[in-house]
């Protein structure tokens, strides 16, 4: 029976969160709904969980592959499957959804139900986008994110929420405008190459455009996944959104949306480009930089909490870049070791900064504001919260012990073997980190109650404690025990870091049908003939 | 048994911290002491087989993989050799010691039993990430418990963090610790891009086996530079000592067991452990010993005019740090240890003693209100003279043996290494400034007329066994632990020329790569015995000198010559004092403008310039959108989209 799982596996965990998030829709009491949603999303994770457990780290190549003609006559596939790039970001996607479902288990206004059915819809967008393999669904679930992202900011967003939706919307739309030309660009060309129209991304990674054309079709690729990142200097629209959105909205956005840019990066701008992402590496290395210590100087003026978590995810966004360019100059090799730190920093800012943001979330409950000015002694009143507080913040300067460290500590590592002075600029960010965050730390939690209302603040609450602990506890098991993560997806990483000019993802059988009966079954042969005979 | 060790602070750390609240003061102390009693028989018992097998080389415990990446492979390895089984014995045992005299210490806690629980829960998480530290045989396993040392120290500086400079002074130490950290960070990346591996054992037999290459032995002095630096920062040296004199605004049993007697050393340890290349790269020694000398001279001048008496055992500690490094960098590891673990005894002592004074003058520090204690503490007065005698090198007592050795050792090598007499003079004088200031608070504490108020006069009394009782260990240890390394000189008054047990001992960890033998070669050189007993007279004849001095200025509190002293050079008084505006300095150089620069980022690049053309086009784009539709919807949308296609379709025609 498991194995009959395996074959539509993926699809099952794309579109589960949809037809809940359909029905929600119907759904009037909002006890009702916010169950269905939980059942829901649990499903989704029982699926992933699935997928874990049956998903093979020695093998580099796509697993759980479903490939499914849709319009032969252009080429377009439904095609999905999932290797080490993406297997991480899944699990977080799935998991995080169902914390924000229990961060939102008390809401009971009516419209709830809508604001419940479009986390669905979302946790569906980004599923589809991490898992499809072809141009054309990849764009439909790349877009389809925006907009559940865009009512959920627009509508029960703060009070500038209208200007950060449309913000949010406007620059994220036009970056992936640009890609959707390069897409086509790409297509077209791959019908001169080899006579045939497949939108394909395993196909089109086959494609070989010159070199000073590749920059072009590169640039247009980066700047839609910069603006998603955010790189600088496209990050403007991160803070709005962030201050503006509601704390799930804001956990969601930090902890997976924005990964979406570092994961397209990968999957995309990079095996598609590899020469123009070389030749461009260094002024991506300076974007990252840049990102990296002007984040942190900003988010360390800020006055909002949730503007300063904002800021520093730029920082520390700028880390995962960085190790996406680790390339050996000459060498047709990228290090091991800072792409493998990216892939797993991307999953620990997730981790911790979507606790910060719950962790923010929950004093602006109590407080209604952010102002870190209103703070101070709350470590005397909520001493829980203090505690959990100090395990977010710890991680997010990347102490040892937590996962911030194990994906710093290999970024760094990695570039210091490529560019020693990158390295060293970037492990500059280490400190400053350190300055914001404690900053922050010490203005919330420490000294005296200022306020008098803030003397009589309840502590976590049992509903808090079940979504702020397993982040708390996944913080010390990735960084203590990271090989139980990096085992899984080492492999497809090394083979990416070593193949990225000649990229080509093979496709794995987790079943017990023989590859060429479900090759044949789904018309999929052009595919076949690279890998597997 | 090692496991256990480890362990047992961790269990107790995690048993006290997530049980906050729910147990008594009481309660809470005796888990974390009994945590640390575990810890110290074990320790002691890996010790004793250890020691007991004469083994030379190093026994390895394997735990788990840590991060296995690429060729990049950490384990969670453990090394147990002569060096790590000495640090054991200290952390344990020192901080048995001082766990048990901080349940006195604690006890009148207003009450709130959650807050002790805590302290005990950071205290035994300390001993913890400390082990970690000294134990781990990799670069990467020594900065987990690096950091980690790091994270306690800021959480227990902090712990009354209701004072505002509690939880100030605890990010300083963090964030100046983390400067040092970067230095250290790049030892260890330059260290795996060098040499492919980071385990201490495979770089030392890399290093001995004689086949290194010119580029390697450049990338060594790097490694060892960028190490220096992490040293600087925990180790409190020039010019990053400035976190440890704040550091003492937490209680006091953390400054005695962090900040003097264990994790402030982390650096002299790690410069020991590594010392294969150190002693590879003369010029970074050179560095070394300088810095050390530097600080060592430094920061005796400012103890010498401070009126806290933790501020004067603070920079006291610096300065006895700085003696360590000095010898590190003269290549004398085996006195540079050995004085790291006299003075983690009487250091522990003097802090401890204050720390007992400062409990029964009811949290005063100034001297200048103190005066006479020895009539209401004997007990706590006789142990802190034996300590200052320890410090200043009282023959006879540990501190004498110890910085003998360091600066015989810094006089021969300053003169090999072309520094003449500076080191040695440089030295002698930082021991005769110590003498001077220890004896300076021992007689404004506890001789001459008592200065404090009534109130407090009225309720002085000595504190409880739990208290004394660990400070009479350590006054033991301050006096005895010395003979274990009595130099050959005065060994050979009683026959035993060979009696230096310490340095015999220590032998096996100690490796000059063979290239290096000859430059070395001085530290095991012969020299005239008339020189060495010169030398020795001449800084014990300092020592006393400046002792009677302080004597005739502080002896029956404050003679009215240190008063026309400080009118007259009121300047120098008045840097001294100032602690020669160092924190001020680097607040206008580097923290002002940092923090300026960012409000600028922020107000000016963030908000105008970049967010300013992201509006711009949006509204550029409104405009001509409406002047060509002719229909002023001023939908950002429509603009948006007009704009876009305008530059999608530019990119098409660029690329066709």
């Amino acid at each position: 029976m498991f194995s009959m799982l395996n074959d539509l596996i993926l699809s099952l965990m794309i579109f589960t969160p949809l037809v809940f998030g359909v029905g929600l829709l119907g759904i009037k009491n909002v006890k009702i709904a916010r169950t269905v949603a939980m059942f829901g999303a649990f499903l989704t994770f029982l699926w992933s969980l699935h997928v874990w457990f049956y998903f093979d780290g020695s093998q580099s190549g796509l697993q759980f592959v479903e490939a499914y003609e849709w319009l032969p006559a252009l080429g377009i596939k439904y095609i999905v499957g999932i290797d080490g790039l993406s297997l991480l970001l899944v699990m977080l996607t799935t998991f995080l959804t169902i914390l924000i479902l229990i961060s939102q288990w008390h809401v009971v206004e009516s419209r709830q139900r809508y604001f419940l059915s479009l986390f669905m819809f979302l946790e569906t967008g980004m599923l589809g986008a991490l898992l499809a393999f072809d141009m054309v669904f990849f764009y439909l679930f790349w877009e389809a994110m925006l907009i559940p992202m865009y009512f959920i900011i627009g509508i029960w967003g703060s009070k500038e929420r209208i200007y950060a939706a449309n913000k949010f919307f406007i620059y994220t739309v036009v970056g992936s405008l640009f890609l959707l030309v390069a897409a086509i660009l790409m297509y077209i060309e791959y019908h001169s190459q080899f006579g045939v129209y497949s939108t394909s991304l395993i196909d089109l990674y086959k494609v070989k455009i010159p070199y000073p054309q590749q920059i072009w079709y590169f640039l247009a690729f980066a700047v839609a996944f910069a603006i998603k990142v955010p790189m600088w200097p496209f990050h403007t629209w991160l803070p709005d959104a962030h201050v503006q959105a509601p704390t799930a909205g804001s956990v969601v956005l930090a902890g997976i949306l924005l990964k979406l840019g570092t994961y397209g990066f990968l999957r995309f701008a990079l095996p598609l480009f590899p020469e123009a992402t070389e030749a461009l590496a260094p002024a991506i290395m300076l974007l990252g930089i840049i990102g990296i210590l002007y984040g942190a100087f900003t988010a360390w003026v800020q006055e909002d909490a949730k503007k300063l978590v904002a800021y520093s995810s730029v920082s520390h966004l700028g880390f995962v870049v960085l190790g996406c360019v680790g390339f050996y100059a000459g060498a047709g090799e990228m290090s091991v070791e800072a792409l493998t730190g990216s892939v797993y920093q991307m999953i620990n800012h997730g981790i911790s900064t979507g606790a910060l943001f719950f962790l923010v979330g929950m004093i602006y409950e109590r407080c209604h504001t952010r102002d870190l000015k209103e703070f101070g002694g709350l470590a005397k009143v909520m001493p829980w919260y203090a505690v959990m507080l100090i395990i977010a913040t710890l991680s997010s300067v990347g102490l040892p012990g937590t996962g911030g460290f194990v994906g710093e500590f290999l970024i760094l590592l990695g570039m210091f073997q490529v560019y020693p002075i990158v390295s060293f600029a970037a492990s500059l960010g280490v400190l400053f980190g350190a300055v914001y965050m404690l900053s922050m730390v010490k203005r919330i939690l420490f000294g005296n109650v200022t306020k008098a209302d803030n003397e009589k603040l309840a502590d976590l609450n049992g509903r808090e404690f079940l979504y702020i602990t397993p982040l708390a506890v996944l913080i010390f098991v990735m960084g203590i025990f990271p090989n139980i993560f990096l085992d899984k997806v080492k492999v497809s990483v090394e083979y990416f870091a070593k193949n990225y000019r000649q990229y080509e993802v093979s496709v794995v059988e987790n079943h017990l049908d023989s590859p060429d009966s479900k090759l044949q079954n789904t018309g999929w042969s052009e595919s076949a003939k690279f890998h597997g005979e | 048994m090692l496991w256990v060790a480890i362990l047992s602070p961790l269990f107790g750390a995690l048993l006290n911290g997530l049980i906050l609240r729910s147990v008594s003061r009481r309660t809470s102390h005796l888990m974390g002491v009994l945590a640390m009693a575990v810890s110290f028989l074990a320790a002691v018992s890996v010790a004793v087989s250890f020691i007991g097998s004469h083994a030379t080389e190093p026994v390895l415990k394997y735990a788990l993989n840590w991060i296995h990446v690429g060729t990049l492979n950490i384990d969670f390895e453990f090394i147990i050799d002569q060096l790590s089984v000495l640090m054991l014995l200290v952390v344990t045992g020192i901080g048995l010691l001082i766990h048990i005299y901080a349940g006195g210490y604690m006890s009148h806690e207003e009450g709130m039993y959650e807050r002790t629980a805590r302290f005990f829960s950071y205290l035994n998480l300390f001993v913890f990430m400390m082990l970690i530290l000294v134990l781990g045989n990799s670069l990467p396993l020594m900065f987990v418990g690096w950091e980690g040392v790091g994270l306690c120290s800021y959480l227990l500086i902090g712990y009354w963090y209701h004072e505002d400079a509690n939880a100030k002074a605890g990010m300083k130490a963090f964030l100046v610790n983390r400067i040092g950290d970067i230095g250290f960070l790049l030892g260890i990346f330059l260290t795996f891009k060098t040499f492919g591996t980071l385990s201490f054992t495979e770089l030392k037999n890399i290093v001995l086996s004689g086949s290194l290459t010119p580029e390697m032995i450049q990338s060594v002095s790097w490694i060892t530079l960028f190490l220096f630096i992490g040293a600087c920062g925990k180790s409190a040296q020039l010019p990053l000592y400035i976190w440890l004199p704040d550091a003492m605004a937490g209680p006091t049993p953390v400054s005695a067991l962090i900040h003097a007697a264990t994790m402030v050393t982390a650096g002299i340890y790690m410069m020991t452990r590594l010392n294969f290349f150190y002693y590879l790269s003369p010029n970074t020694m050179m560095i070394v010993a300088l810095v050390g000398v530097l600080t060592a001279f430094f920061a005796a001048t400012i103890a010498m005019v401070q009126y806290d008496i933790k501020k004067v055992l603070a920079y006291s500690t610096v300065s006895q740090l700085g003696y360590m490094v000095l010898a590190a960098g003269v290549g004398a590891y085996d006195a540079s240890v050995f004085h790291l673990l006299t003075h983690a005894c009487f250091k522990a002592l003097l802090f401890l003693g204050s720390g007992s004074v400062i409990f029964a003058m009811h949290h005063e520090q100034d001297i200048r209100k103190m005066g006479g204690l020895r009539k209401h503490l004997p007990i706590t007065h006789f142990v802190f003279l034996v300590g200052v005698l320890a410090i200043i090198g009282f023959p006879g007592l540990s501190g004498f043996f110890s910085k003998d050795e360091i600066l015989w050792k810094s006089f021969i090598g300053g003169q090999h290494m072309g520094f003449g007499l500076f080191l040695w003079i440089m030295a002698t004088i930082t021991a005769g400034m110590t003498a001077f200031y220890m004896c300076r608070v021992l007689l404004l504490t506890f001789y001459g007329p008592n200065r404090s108020d009534e109130h407090t006069r009225k309720h002085l009394h000595e504190t409880s066994p739990v208290m004394w009782g660990p400070l009479l260990v350590l006054a033991a240890l301050s006096i005895g632990i010395g003979y274990l390394g009595i130099p050959p000189l005065l060994g050979s008054l009683f026959g035993h020329a060979e009696s230096n047990i310490f340095e015999h001992y220590l032998a096996p960890v100690l490796s000059i790569p063979e290239s290096m033998h000859e430059h070395w070669a001085f530290l095991h050189a012969s020299y005239s015995h008339g020189l060495e007993w010169a030398l020795m007279g001449a800084s014990v004849g300092l020592m006393l000198i400046a002792s009677f001095t302080a004597i005739i200025f502080y002896g029956k509190g404050f003679a009215p010559i240190t008063e026309t002293l400080a009118r007259t050079f009121a300047p120098l008084f008045t840097l001294l004092s100032n602690k020669y505006f160092v924190d001020e300095l680097y607040e206008r150089v580097f923290i002002r403008p940092c923090r300026e620069m960012a409000h600028f980022l922020w107000a000016f690049v963030d908000v105008i310039v970049v967010d300013g053309i992201v509006n711009g086009i949006g509204r550029a784009c409104a405009f001509s959108g409406a002047f060509f539709s002719l229909r002023a919807t001023g939908s950002v949308h429509r603009s948006g989209m007009l704009m876009v296609f305008g530059f999608v379709f530019l990119l098409i025609y660029m690329m066709a």
